[in-house]
């Protein structure tokens, strides 16, 4: 049975404000309401999933026709990254329940529901000013879930991140306004059809504009400086939101602006040259970090500097591969983050000296980091092998030899730093008696799943890849989804 | 034109203010300069010299006489975005002031890469 898909971004809204009002009859009733509503998202994405595939979704709002009104546009790849982020989200609320315990907690719920609100509605609305809008609900939750523990350095981290993402919605704003004045609508398949006539040079400026505010959220170099702080002073399933499903809202939106709003070919070399910055700065950064959830946070940026080389290419099979690294990274690195927030909770301390011998005590808790670090290192049978495999194969059979090689080279910058980790859990003795506290099952239960996944996906990579052929098609054709959208008259 | 000119000297002056001051009030206060400059700008697409709004209570008022009401209508949920950036940025400035009893950003930098 399938519902209306505005649910999904109504339902989580509705539950974020109903949370507080909750909280005042029961104070343990608001830990299960992410895991129901997201849950909710997550069931509704699945059975959308055979109807997107096919043609684009388009949900009407309000009987305003296309061009005029708001409307939904749930084609292939929207319906993915709905996918993916509401799996972390699903995964991440199981997680929740027993591991947050900072005071308000109700606040907490309310400001996880409220980022999975708008990052569902920036990858599935079909209207620019919109888009902006969910963007700016996943962004101010995000700065505030920064600051959430309230010590110095996380309001520090926050507002670091509230500077840098507030100057950005101030530049989507402008290059909304430019693209109103020159083509008079904000409807994104109508904006793409009427780009053509209008003079380069503004629409280059507003390029420019809108490539700078996603480009934060995606952590495009230079624009990621909040990204490492951020992930690190948040409460550690914060760090899993953040790299599972803010990302994905940022690097969406700015693939939607380079591949379906504008034309120019000279953009996709910017992004590779771009994404080939971010990797190899990220990997170098994280190399010599001391503290675990910083050197996680650098990893994540170089992940996502993978996904722009991929984009860059702006071929089909480049493009299918940067869906799939993005993927691949919303299950690995949430699984890292969870993982080590409990081995940064056992040992008392972030530091990775700290965790030696951790692979002897908690078996579980290690076992389920060194998959991560070797899946997301793309060892063979694992599922990040796959996605690197195309994308760096992609990368030679378009003439860029040299990109291939610089990416090689920072995965196995990312091997040696994840590997040393790895080391230190399992083959250092560490007799240093701390109490005995035991993992939630529901924390367990919850890396389970993304482990399961991780494996199927790694044995049966064709399965993920016939739904990522025509997410990948949508943004590499971009006559499709204008006429898609413009079918329904 | 001056219109045009007056949001974009504001966008200039918030961006000024956020670069070089010091002061953590003041450059919250910068961005919501240049968050009002954008405003500014955004309404004064829409607006034409002589019209009217588009309110379709006198039967006479042909569409030729109104104004674009979509900036306005953008322009006013841009406002209440731009609220709570500065609200929770000025909770933020309070908390960094409890923590760190200054307001000089270049007091505060203990996280670094």
């Amino acid at each position: 049975m399938m519902f209306d898909p505005v649910l999904m971004i109504a339902l989580p809204l509705l539950a974020a404000f109903l949370i507080p009002v909750i909280n005042r009859f029961s104070k343990a009733i608001p830990k299960y309401i992410p895991v129901v509503v997201i849950g909710f998202n997550l069931y509704e994405s699945i059975m959308l999933l055979p109807y997107s595939m096919v043609k684009p979704v388009i949900v009407i709002i309000a009987g305003w026709q296309p061009p005029l009104g708001i409307n939904l546009t749930i084609g292939p790849l929207g319906n993915i990254l709905a996918l993916m982020i509401s799996l972390v989200g699903f995964v991440v609320a199981i997680y929740n329940i027993k591991f947050v315990t900072e005071e308000p907690t109700e606040k907490y719920y309310m400001l996880f529901l409220l980022i999975i609100t708008g990052a569902t509605g920036v990858v599935l609305t079909g209207d620019l000013f919109n888009m902006f809008v969910f963007l700016e609900i996943t962004s101010i939750s995000a700065y505030a879930l920064t600051a959430f523990i309230r010590d110095r350095n996380g309001a520090e981290a926050a507002f670091k991140y509230l500077l840098i993402g507030g100057i950005a919605s101030t530049m989507i704003l402008l290059g909304i306004a430019i693209i109103y004045t020159y083509t008079g609508t904000l409807n994104l398949a109508d904006i793409a059809q009427k780009m053509q006539y209008v003079d380069p040079k503004i629409a280059l400026a507003a390029m420019v504009l809108l490539i700078v505010g996603f480009g934060v959220e995606a952590e495009l170099f230079p624009l990621n400086g909040w990204a490492p702080d951020a992930y690190s002073q948040a409460p550690t399933p914060v760090g899993a939101v953040f790299g599972g499903i803010v990302v994905k809202a940022g690097v969406y939106g700015l693939a939607r602006m380079i591949y379906t709003i504008f034309n120019f070919e000279g953009v996709f070399y910017f992004l590779m040259i771009m994404g080939l910055i971010t990797l190899l700065m990220a990997e170098m950064s994280a190399m010599r970090q001391s503290q675990i959830k910083r050197m996680l946070a650098f990893s994540s940026i170089g992940q996502m500097g993978l996904v722009f080389i991929a984009f860059g290419l702006a071929t089909q099979r480049g493009v299918e591969g940067a869906l799939f690294q993005m993927l691949n990274h919303a299950l690995l690195k949430p699984l890292l983050f969870l993982s080590a927030g409990y081995l940064v909770y056992y040992s008392g301390s972030k530091n990775i000296e700290d965790l030696d011998g951790m692979g002897r005590r908690k078996p579980f808790l290690a076992f389920f980091f060194a998959f991560g670090a070797f899946a997301i290192m793309g060892l063979p049978p694992l599922n990040g092998f796959w996605s690197k495999m195309i994308i760096i194969s992609e990368t030679i059979r378009n003439g860029f030899v040299i990109v291939a090689a610089f990416v090689l080279a920072g995965s196995v910058i990312e091997a040696v730093y994840y590997l040393r980790v790895v080391g230190r859990l399992y083959f250092k003795k560490h007799d240093d008696n701390q109490q005995e506290k035991y993992v939630h099952g529901s924390a367990i239960f919850a890396m389970s799943i993304l482990v399961i996944l991780a494996i199927v996906i790694g044995l049966y990579p064709d399965l993920v890849m016939q739904y990522l052929k025509p997410a990948a098609e949508e943004l590499v054709n971009k006559s499709l989804y204008i006429q898609s959208v413009f079918a329904i008259n | 034109m001056v219109y045009y000119i007056a949001s974009l000297s504001l966008i200039l002056i918030g961006l000024y203010g956020v670069l070089v001051k010091k002061n953590l009030i003041k450059i919250v206060l910068s961005l919501s300069l240049i968050n009002a400059g954008i405003h500014i700008l955004l309404i004064a697409i829409g607006y034409i010299d002589g019209r009217t709004a588009p309110i379709f209570s006198t039967p006479e008022l042909r569409p030729e006489q109104m104004v674009d009401p979509v900036p306005q209508a953008l322009v006013l949920t841009a406002i209440v975005i731009g609220l709570a950036i500065t609200a929770l940025a000025l909770t933020i400035v309070i908390r960094l002031y409890d923590h760190h009893k200054t307001l000089d950003v270049s007091k505060i930098r203990e996280l670094k890469w």
